[in-house]
């Protein structure tokens, strides 16, 4: 349970970095936020893949393929991914290459999840008699 | 891989202004400039690692 303390103090420490480091440098105060969140995240991942193997065993009792969970795996990252890149890009300043990257990420998104449309649409013609 | 590396590329950042102001006071400018950008590789390196790293950890949770 400690986790959520080395969280706190990793985040209150890489704010006091990068306001030290900002007059003296101001291209390693973004830097230094990056990998600070970096960490973070690193703390966190292992907690990630026991929340995704519960979540596969439920799946796999409740007998939907698996084929959907793995698609839907691949979303949440590339979700992720694509919220980490566009608020790094909107704390450099350039905010419109993060709506950019995260255009992108939607678009990836859509046709990732157009298989799914498919098999529920399949689904809903054969209940129609 | 906690704090440190916060730490470290905060002394980089901070060493490299100095060096740079001193080169630059005692004249030498050219070399001041490279002094600063070889600071800035060295922190381009260690986050191009860290970055590495999470889309490799990335790619396994997320079985991409």
């Amino acid at each position: 349970m400690d986790i959520i303390f080395k969280i706190i103090a990793i985040g209150l420490i890489t704010c006091v970095a990068t306001l030290i480091v900002r007059p003296v440098r101001a291209d390693f105060a973004i830097i230094i936020s990056i990998v600070g969140g970096l960490i973070i995240i690193f703390l966190i991942i292992n907690y990630l893949t026991g929340i995704f193997d519960i979540i596969n065993q439920i799946l796999g009792i409740s007998g939907i393929n698996s084929g959907l969970y793995t698609v839907l795996l691949k979303i949440i990252g590339i979700g992720y991914l694509i919220e980490f890149t566009a608020s790094i890009c909107a704390d450099t300043g350039n905010s419109s290459l993060g709506d950019k990257v995260l255009l992108g990420g939607k678009i990836i998104i859509m046709v990732m999840a157009l298989p799914i449309i498919t098999t529920i649409l399949d689904i809903i013609m054969e209940l129609l008699p | 891989m906690d704090v440190d590396i916060i730490f470290k590329i905060a002394a980089i950042g901070i060493l490299t202004a100095i060096i740079g102001q001193v080169l630059k006071q005692t004249g030498k400018d050219e070399i001041s400039t490279l002094a600063t950008l070889a600071g800035l590789i060295i922190v381009l390196i260690m986050v191009l690692n860290l970055i590495a790293d999470l889309f490799t950890s990335l790619k396994t949770i997320f079985n991409f």
